[in-house]
């Protein structure tokens, strides 16, 4: 047979390596290399060259200083909290798109969706600075009913990333919801349950995989980011910004790679708890 | 009918532009296997989907055992589905698909599951219900189908194509077990399909329909006897239609004809009380169990003529094409239909 | 995203890697650091063509910003060489970004230039290659951030002290003192902003030097584990009030305008530019003196375009440039002719060439562990250290 052919194996090879080679060594190996770093230390001036002396004090510094953990329960409060809300904006949203809509009206919606991943985050990111601000519209529309702007500090950045990240969340939900049949919601009706019943029992469940694939998204994204909250966040920081500082300000590449495991352990643990769910299965 | 199962008055319904159902009236009684037959784009699936609920309509009323439902959503009418693409829910077991309704009602745990068990076995599925509806075949998948209807007990169920999906031996073999079921249930069976032989071999009573409208409601064998406009005779077997110029030369009769092609004799050996007309075989179509003669007549129309094959398919058996024949029919088979202008 | 950051993350490493076999070979300086053995530039040759410029925002103006400001346009006529300007915002970032060798010349304020020269990043100066040096104050050579042993590792540039800048129309009285953003912070709760960077807590370490002299504090770049954690509770205190740090000084000029923030430090090139937009805006110099800068134009050790880059360390201090720079950006020019043509008065408000006040400012330098302030007794707190601290205060 032609596919068990040496030839044919021969150039299946040479296909497969570069990709390989990619996969390998810059992507596990950078990994890898970020995690020996991490047990590194730099010489004492801050020009930030790398010492090979192996020891655990950027590990230490991380579990006995209390903000490193003040910061990293921040950070995965706001990365939770920026998931639960763009999985509630996104389920309505996908609904809305893939089973109520002209198939007309779908595309526009689709793109509508798409175009703001077509601008660049920055843009977004001061947008939102822009609105949220002691003068922006948003305090303009809601002074006259008596409440106002959060101004720049957690909120705002929940806001932004959630925003920034939701069409991560609907894309998913949407091809979702576009595989699921129309006659399971007309069935579901049939057997005599509420459209809320449905959205609960058929819905949500048929969805789930997709809600976690985006989730997994929005998540991971938001672990890693440090650019919205210097924009919105106020005085606030992520575990993005005490990587930033330490690998670009203080030029402490050993503690940034320390700092930079947190996010890479927690989306460990969360991939390990969405596969016991049996969701990757699905996907 | 005195107290009719479903009653369907003025039912309408428009797709923007497009008039899916036009003005349809139906009563369809207690305990009957009614089939809805029509080609594609008819309206019949849309007339089951407004029974159901899951469409409104434009315009008309839906009555259940005497009750007004028209307007009311499909989660509150006394009716249940069966569909074309079976509609299980991937995420549950068997068993949980046919207690979903029954969970959806509240009914107690214990009830609802005998009452699965019970609608489980009535398909012969007991030994699958803590299989996905994945690792199912299709045939399994539809009898789950319709057990997770009728475990609700409705009064009427609706099938919507419900075999349309399956091989043609297995269609044949569910045809059978649909029968016995509604026999054995004793309830309503409104169904829809495109397959006239599914309609005949199923039905108590067949509506045709045609361009959202009725053509014909009645029995199957009403239908094929007595079909009475083309469309219908058209539609329900194969027929030969006679119209205008034909008509008259070949029967003398104003008007549009048509006769079965079982109902010809070729070449018969005794004309008594027969009409006959003379032609030259065109064509011979072997179809196994029968053989179909186009035969040309002299009088310038076209008959088709069916002949069971008695004999086998040995060529001396059949007879050949460019014979002169001489074709024979019982006044009484010729079928005067209606026509659109009259 | 995440990818991107770790594959970013594992190429500074492999820089970092080389960087660490470059360096072995240096001599201890006295300074407390390994100054490594880079080679001086001997003559100059012809221009390149283009220069790579990483500069304090202001530093290098093409009339971009505002036409009447433009003295880089002049500079690429007479020399030929096209300059590619990169602004940064903090010392920390111009210390990353040169070290990536993208750049040929930068300029480096005291917290970075040591930095540098002990990183190997930037390469001795010739000065006899740059005419103007002579003219420079002279008070400003062989300082102990610009030189290393008497060599000079750049050319000095000009010196300015960090304002307090606050909106006229809100903020009332308008201060005199840093306690308006210490003490009083509270005035102006979650409307008052700090630079963001740990160099600020210098900041503190003043305020409480003149406030609270029980401490002990004669240098803001020289503390002890006491004297840091009174400046850190001091700055934690004032992260209660603080609405945002900025880095970005086009992001300052918009809070005040919009008035996110109202009250907080910033430089005389902010404030000329906020009230050239007519935002209500004014900055002074508070009575307890400020930390400063003073800037040296350093030229890397791998630059790709040494010509020109020389060529622009000595247009850049040349009179009317230098008197340029100053004026715009606020500060006092380095070359003592810049005085002779600029704007009256100019150079007396900035104390141009008065040694002695000139000393009264705390020019930024990177915090070591021997106390600058000449402690023996006492070990002080690195720049890692104040790091660290910076993140906690920052919470």
């Amino acid at each position: 047979m032609a596919a068990s052919s040496p030839g044919y194996r021969k150039r299946l090879a040479s296909l497969l390596a570069p990709p390989m080679l990619w996969l390998g060594v810059a992507y596990l190996g950078a990994l890898a290399a970020l995690f020996l770093t991490s047990f590194w230390t730099v010489n004492a001036f801050g020009t930030g060259e790398i010492e090979q002396v192996w020891n655990l004090d950027n590990y230490r510094a991380l579990f006995t200083i209390s903000v490193y953990r003040t910061i990293t329960l921040r950070t995965l409060a706001i990365a939770i909290g920026v998931t639960v809300i763009d999985a509630l904006l996104a389920l309505p949203i996908a609904l809305y798109m893939a089973k109520v809509a002209s198939p007309r009206a779908r595309k526009w919606l689709v793109i509508g969706v798409l175009m703001p991943l077509w601008a660049s985050y920055l843009v977004k990111a001061y947008a939102w600075r822009g609105l949220l601000s002691d003068a922006g519209p948003v305090a303009w529309l809601l002074r006259p009913l008596g409440l106002d702007t959060p101004g720049y500090g957690l909120t705002a950045t929940v806001i932004t990333l959630a925003y920034l990240w939701l069409p991560y969340m609907i894309l998913p939900m949407y091809a979702g919801l576009e595989r699921l049949p129309d006659s399971l919601l007309d069935a579901s009706a049939d057997l005599g349950a509420r459209p809320w019943l449905t959205l609960r029992r058929v819905v949500v469940p048929v969805l789930w995989p997709a809600a976690v694939a985006g989730s997994i998204f929005t998540f991971s994204l938001t672990l890693g980011d440090y650019i919205a909250v210097k924009i919105v966040g106020g005085a606030n920081q992520m575990l993005g910004n005490v990587v930033y500082d330490n690998s670009g300000v203080a030029g402490n590449l050993p503690f940034a790679a320390a700092v930079a495991a947190i996010p890479v352990v927690i989306m460990v643990v969360y991939l390990a708890l969405v596969r016991r769910t049996g969701a990757l299965e699905n996907l | 009918m005195t107290n009719p199962s479903i009653r369907i008055r003025g039912l309408t319904k428009h797709f923007g532009q497009v008039r899916a159902v036009d003005g349809v009236d139906l009563d369809i009684a207690d305990g009957e296997f009614f089939a809805m037959l029509g080609p594609s784009g008819s309206g019949k699936t849309t007339v089951l989907r407004m029974i159901a609920g899951f469409e409104q309509p434009t315009s008309g009323s839906i009555e259940l055992a005497g009750t007004d439902v028209t307007g009311r959503p499909a989660y509150d009418r006394d009716v249940n589905t069966v569909f074309q693409d079976y509609a299980l829910f991937p995420h549950m077991s068997v068993q949980d698909n046919v207690e979903y309704g029954l969970r959806v009602k509240k009914v107690a745990k214990a009830e609802r599951h005998e009452r699965a068990k019970d609608a489980l076995a009535s398909v012969h599925l007991e030994q699958y219900s803590e299989r996905r509806p994945s690792q199912l075949s299709g045939g399994q998948r539809q009898r789950v189908a319709l057990a997770r209807a009728l475990v609700n007990r409705p009064k009427v169920l609706l099938l919507d194509e419900p075999l349309g999906a399956l091989d043609l031996k297995l269609r044949r073999a569910m045809q059978i077990e649909l029968k016995e079921l509604q026999r054995e249930v004793g309830i309503t069976f409104v169904f829809v399909t495109h397959d006239q032989e599914e309609a005949l071999t199923l039905a108590d009573r067949i509506a045709i329909f045609n361009d959202g409208k009725i053509e014909q409601v009645a029995t199957p064998a009403e239908l094929y006897e007595q079909p009475i406009n083309p469309f219908v005779a058209g539609f329900v077997g194969t027929s030969n239609l006679l119209e205008n110029e034909s008509a008259k030369t070949l029967l003398g009769r104003e008007g549009s004809f048509s006769i079965r092609p079982e109902k010809i004799h070729l070449d018969p050996a005794d004309t008594t009380g027969l009409q006959t007309a003379s032609g030259v075989i065109r064509e011979v179509i072997y179809l196994g169990a029968t053989n179909h003669y186009v035969v040309d007549l002299t009088t310038n129309a076209t008959l088709t003529v069916a002949r069971q094959n008695l004999h086998g398919a040995s060529d001396q058996n059949l007879r050949h094409r460019a014979d002169t024949v001489t074709l024979g029919w019982l006044p009484e088979h010729v079928i005067e239909l209606t026509t659109k202008e009259n | 995203m995440k990818s991107i950051k770790i594959a970013s993350a594992a190429v500074a490493f492999a820089l970092a890697l080389t960087a660490c076999g470059g360096s072995g070979s240096g001599d201890k300086g006295s300074g407390g650091f390994t100054a490594p053995d880079v080679p001086m530039a001997k003559s100059l040759g012809e221009g390149e063509g283009s220069v790579s410029i990483l500069a304090w925002p202001g530093y290098a103006e093409d009339g971009s910003t505002d036409k009447a400001y433009d003295w880089v346009t002049p500079f690429e006529k007479t020399t030929g060489c096209e300059a590619n300007v990169k602004y940064f915002g903090t010392s920390d970032e111009a210390v990353q970004l040169m070290k990536t060798g993208q750049y040929d010349v930068v300029s480096a304020s005291g917290d970075a230039s040591l930095r540098l020269i002990a990183g190997g990043d930037v390469a001795p100066v010739n000065t006899a290659l740059t005419p103007n040096y002579a003219d420079v104050w002279p008070f400003l050579k062989d300082r102990p951030w610009n030189s290393v042993n008497k060599q000079m590792y750049g050319i000095p540039h000009g010196y300015g002290a960090n304002l307090l800048m606050y909106r006229t129309d809100i903020v009332n009285p308008a201060p005199d003192s840093w306690s308006a953003v210490f003490d009083d912070a509270s005035k102006y709760a979650g409307k008052v902003t700090s630079y963001d960077s740990p160099i600020y807590i210098a900041d503190a370490a003043l305020y409480l030097m003149k406030t609270k002299p029980e401490l002990g504090i004669k240098d803001p770049y020289a503390l002890d584990e006491k004297q840091l954690k009174a400046s850190v509770d001091l700055l934690k205190a004032q992260r209660q009030n603080v609405g945002e740090y900025w880095s970005d000084y086009l992001k300052q000029i918009q809070s005040f305008t919009t008035g996110d923030s109202v009250i907080g430090t910033s430089w005389q090139v902010i404030v000329n530019t906020a009230q050239g937009e007519k935002v209500k805006v004014d900055a002074v110099l508070p009575k307890e003196g400020a930390t400063g800068w003073s800037d040296t134009w350093m030229i890397s050790s791998k630059a790709a375009h040494p010509n020109c880059a020389y060529k622009w360390m000595d247009y850049i201090i040349s009179p009317k440039a230098n008197d340029a720079v100053a004026e715009y950006f606020g500060e006092a020019p380095s070359n003592a002719k810049a005085c002779d043509i600029a704007t009256e008065g100019f150079c007396d408000s900035y104390h141009a060439g008065d040694e002695a006040y000139a000393k009264q400012i705390h020019y930024w330098t990177t915090p070591i562990k021997q106390c600058l302030d000449g402690r023996t007794n006492v070990q002080c707190t690195d720049y890692a250290r104040w790091t660290q601290a910076w993140t906690e205060i920052k919470g």
